[in-house]
């Protein structure tokens, strides 16, 4: 009885102090969970062991029998996971080499033992080998309103080929590495129909969805290690061999650590935030670049979507060795990745620094569910990094600024697309897992980011700002599916323009979202003919003749446009005539092909669609424009250049 | 003081020798230009009668080309099979080329003459061929493991501090750039000498290149790094002009191929002249084969023998 008014009286005090504010002066999320963990390190047996106390609130009108957690490091536990199953891989032979978790003692607030009442459970696949799902049935149902705590001693070994997590010689970095809700969907949110709870096993394409929780881990490691987290330092104490750090992190996903010796740490400040760099000794000269990529992305999301409200951010840039966990996100923590030698004209650093740091907004903040929507998570951050990058690396060589060759981020991504021979196997509305023939990147990433943008170009860049700032504002520190982002999107563009795009813009998901045709468009050709007046006897008046007295120089000119792909867009096209008349014509794009005559003393020169390049869905940009006098030069100087080059080329390699 | 009487002597030569310039430059033109117009005519017919081009007036423009789609792979493809098959050529023309110009500009060749262009080129075209494929591949191999290996070590290092990186690369980078010369100066010993002693083995040229570049090596050092650095000039501009430059018009264009043709007709004459001043320290320096002694002309085309 007095062990468990202990526990009873422990958990209280843990639950109230998950909900005190220490970083924020108001809580920004519900906080269905809330998780207290106090580990040890182990660098000889790579092991990460200890105990933590967790508990979640059925904020739910339903009875829940049961909990789900997910336990992802036992992903590495085999090659017959599903993680390595859709890797095609294997976490290696040695012992040393697998990465698993095992819980040791699972009990309630009342001390009961619930380690019987727990079984492996894989909701996606049936993969009787994969244990990175387990559910609890609970003594008690979980009554709207009660809160289960559960008390947990788990020991975690880390897999030894980083592949997002894992340890490789003396450089660790912990992510999933303990015992973790699920989300529990009552009946209404997303696509719910009724209560049940969301907890996927670990896959090799996606592995976030959780509740916004407040994190205490405290942390015992060798002292020669640097350290960094998603939290924010509490304490720190140091007996010379050991040193026990102990963090704080409010209303993130998902809390990971990492630990180094060989980590230099630099710090920087934008507005109220305090950032921290931990990069390798060696790359030092990088450290202005990443700071300034990291407070560009800052800037232009809290502008543009909202504010950061986190007054902390780690960001890990990981030496070579543990190249295999860069480019994560653990919304106040993320990876970057650059290498020791690295040109200021190719901004990879920085674009993985501004995507990684994007995701603490699409997943962190706006906490949809990569497993089943990640174009919400990676295709919308995608898009943004784009802008960014574009934005202040210059928008026609945002990725690559070289002399000879520039390259924006907003053009690879739609190349990645548009030249992708596997562009029309599948939708965008597919689960993370189920993507075939390797479509996952392209589909989630770029195409995503694509149509994002030619949705930019349709609607305009400021209702498209609109829109996020309303998405943001509406479902910060919720759980958004795509549909609620598509309701923004009708309700922001109706607002702003009206019936202009009709009476929502379904049509443009439909397509686009939900559908896997391309779009392309064409100019066919131009016709410039001499007006024929009517011969032989004729009922009526030329009308014609009527309204242009001087018929011999009259033309009849036709522009010819077709539309090639299925994808149906509304597209401008702009009409050049032999005399400097230009007119800029609109058209539904509904027809299979259109033609736009007129009669007049001119003739047509050129024609072009979408001149302004706004729909960066269109897979061929070449015949969107037809001229009568083509203009080589360009084509010639660059010919000329190459063969001036390969002639230098040989005049140094042939002796 | 033998340094630039060489140099002076080995201009002198490579004047005297500028329609030999020409023809190799017209070869290796032609050469390039067989390859390149097929490339163009596949440019303008995958772009047809489209205004996109108009992206390129600024430069490269890899969206643009990207659209291209399949056109643009089976340019590509037919591009690097190519550009492979051209080199091949033109490494195994220039051999045939370089004996003719080595042939021009040995000493007591006054005027120059196209028939004992050809015929020296004909005579040592797979002695030539032989010693530039030798010292290729030996340059290439140092440059590899000189410059590869440190720049490899380097990268991989985490801990390294930056000061010893930086170091280690200016190293290895020095030594490889002190090493180019030295490679160049046997080949061109080799091929001067051989250009002298028509019927003898180019193994024994490679030899004598070998030793002839130790036994006089300050002099012929230092030569062949003035030599080196002054063919860099019209390379620098050929780099730096040529991207800059974005004519539009027609007219623009036409002139930029004659101002990048010319540039490159300059390189082509200072390596000539490179020839030239090495083939002078030659003569100057070595003891030259009697059996050849014939074929040493003075300026007016009078047979001289040659003193050692």
């Amino acid at each position: 009885m007095k062990r468990f008014s202990i526990c009873l009286i422990i958990l209280a005090i843990f639950i109230y102090l998950s909900n005190a504010q220490i970083i924020n002066k108001l809580p920004l999320s519900d906080r269905v969970t809330g998780y207290r963990i106090d580990v040890n390190l182990d660098t000889g047996s790579k092991t990460v062991n200890g105990n933590m106390e967790a508990f979640w609130v059925n904020k739910s009108s339903d009875t829940v029998p049961d909990i789900r957690m997910h336990l992802y490091m036992n992903a590495f536990r085999s090659n017959r996971t599903t993680y390595y199953t859709e890797m095609r891989g294997s976490p290696g032979n040695k012992d040393s080499d697998l990465g698993w978790i095992e819980i040791s003692s699972f009990t309630d607030e009342n001390g009961v033992d619930l380690l019987p009442l727990m079984e492996y459970i894989s909701p996606d696949d049936g993969n009787k080998e994969d244990k990175t799902v387990i559910r609890i049935l609970l003594p008690e149902p979980a009554m709207p309103g009660d809160t289960i705590s559960v008390k947990i001693d788990f020991e975690t070994k880390l897999a030894s080929r980083i592949r997002r997590t894992g340890f490789t010689d003396d450089f660790y970095f912990v992510a999933q590495w303990f015992p973790k809700f699920g989300v529990y969907e009552a009946a209404g949110m997303r696509y719910a129909v009724k209560g049940a709870w969301n907890c996927h096993q670990f896959h090799a394409t996606s592995e976030f969805y959780s509740n916004h929780s407040v994190y205490d881990v405290t942390l015992n490691l060798p002292t020669e290690y640097v350290t960094g987290s998603g939290g924010k330092l509490i304490s720190e104490k140091d007996d010379g061999e050991m040193k026990t750090l102990t963090w704080r992190a409010e209303d993130i996903v998902d809390f990971a650590w990492t630990a180094w010796p060989g980590y230099s740490v630099f710090t920087d400040r934008w507005k109220n935030v305090d950032i921290t760099l931990l990069i390798p000794g060696n790359r030092v000269k990088q450290v202005e670049r990443q700071f300034t990529a990291v407070k560009n992305a800052l800037e232009y999301l809290d502008q543009n979507v909202g504010p950061y409200p986190w007054p902390h951010l780690t960001f890990v840039d990981p030496p070579s060795i543990g190249s295999g966990a860069g480019g994560m996100e653990y919304t106040t923590l993320f990876t970057s990745a650059s290498s020791t030698i690295m040109p200021d004209w190719l901004h990879m650093p920085e674009m993985v620094t501004v995507h990684e740091f994007g995701h603490a907004y699409f997943m962190g903040i706006l906490a949809s569910n990569e497993f089943e929507e990640p174009w919400l998570d990676e295709g919308v951050n995608s898009y943004w990094e784009e802008r960014i990058m574009d934005n202040y690396y210059s928008s026609k060589s945002g990725l690559i600024n070289h002399r000879l060759l520039k390259v924006s981020d907003k053009s690879s991504a739609r190349i990645a697309y548009t030249r992708s021979p596997a562009r029309q196997v599948v939708s965008n509305n597919e689960y993370s897992w189920k993507y075939p023939h390797g479509t996952y990147s392209m589909m989630s990433y770029q195409k995503t980011a694509t149509w994002l943008h030619t949705l930019t170009g349709i609607i305009g860049e400021e209702t498209m700002n609109n829109v996020f700032r309303e998405y943001y504002r509406k479902w910060a520190f919720r759980h958004p599916s795509g549909k609620d982002f598509i309701d923004v999107v009708n309700v922001v563009v109706r607002m702003e323009h009206g019936d202009r795009f009709g009476s929502d813009m379904n049509w443009f998901f439909d397509q686009t979202l939900y559908g896997s045709g391309i779009c392309d468009y064409k100019v066919s050709g131009i016709s410039n003919r001499k007006y024929h007046k009517p011969e032989g006897k004729a009922d009526s008046v030329d009308a014609v003749a009527m309204e242009w007295p001087n018929t011999d120089s009259l033309y009849t000119v036709v522009a010819m446009l077709e539309r090639i792909g299925d994808v149906m867009l509304p597209v401008d096209v702009l009409i050049h005539f032999t005399n400097g008349d230009e007119i800029l014509e609109k058209w539904d794009g509904k027809e299979r092909y259109k033609d736009f005559t007129y009669t007049g003393y001119r003739e047509i020169e050129w024609v072009k669609i979408d001149p302004e390049f706004r729909i960066a869905m269109d897979v061929n940009y070449i015949n969107n424009s037809f001229t009568l006098e083509p203009q080589r030069a360009p084509l010639h100087r660059l010919v000329n250049r190459i063969l001036a080059f390969i002639q230098f080329f040989f005049s140094i390699m042939l002796l | 003081m033998k340094i630039f009487s060489c140099l002076k002597s080995g201009f002198g030569r490579t004047l005297r020798s500028w329609k030999g310039v020409l023809i190799v430059w017209l070869a290796l033109f032609l050469l390039v230009l067989v390859f390149i117009y097929p490339l163009r005519g596949s440019l303008k017919s995958a772009f047809g009668s489209s205004m996109i081009t108009e992206r390129l007036a600024d430069g490269f423009d890899i969206e643009v080309f990207a659209d291209l789609g399949p056109a643009l792979k089976s340019i590509l493809s037919s591009v690097t099979s190519g550009f492979m098959l051209v080199y091949l050529i033109g490494f195994i023309l220039n051999a045939f080329l370089t004996a003719g110009l080595f042939g021009s500009v040995r000493k007591g060749n006054g005027k120059f003459s196209a028939q004992e262009f050809f015929r020296a080129g004909s005579v040592n075209f797979w002695s030539f061929l032989f010693i530039s494929f030798l010292i290729t591949v030996i340059l290439n191999f140092i440059t590899g493991i000189v410059l590869g290996i440190p720049i490899g070590i380097v990268s991989m290092s985490e801990t390294m501090p930056e000061s010893t990186r930086f170091a280690v690369m200016i190293t290895a980078g020095a030594v490889t750039l002190l090493l180019i010369p030295v490679f160049l100066l046997v080949a061109d010993y080799s091929r001067s000498w051989m250009a002298s002693h028509e019927n003898e083995s180019c193994f024994r040229a490679i030899g004598f290149g070998f030793s002839q570049t130790f036994s006089k090596f300050w002099s012929s050092y230092i030569m062949m790094v003035l030599l080196i650095l002054t063919q860099l000039v019209p390379g620098i501009f050929i780099m730096t002009i040529l991207p800059a430059w974005k004519p539009v018009t027609g007219g623009g264009v036409f002139l930029l191929l004659i101002v990048s043709q010319l540039l490159l007709f300059t390189r082509l004459l200072f390596k000539t002249w490179r020839y030239a001043s090495v083939t002078s320290m030659m003569e100057e320096t070595a003891v030259i084969n009697p059996a050849n002694i014939n074929h040493i002309q003075d300026e007016q085309g009078r047979i001289n023998p040659v003193t050692g």
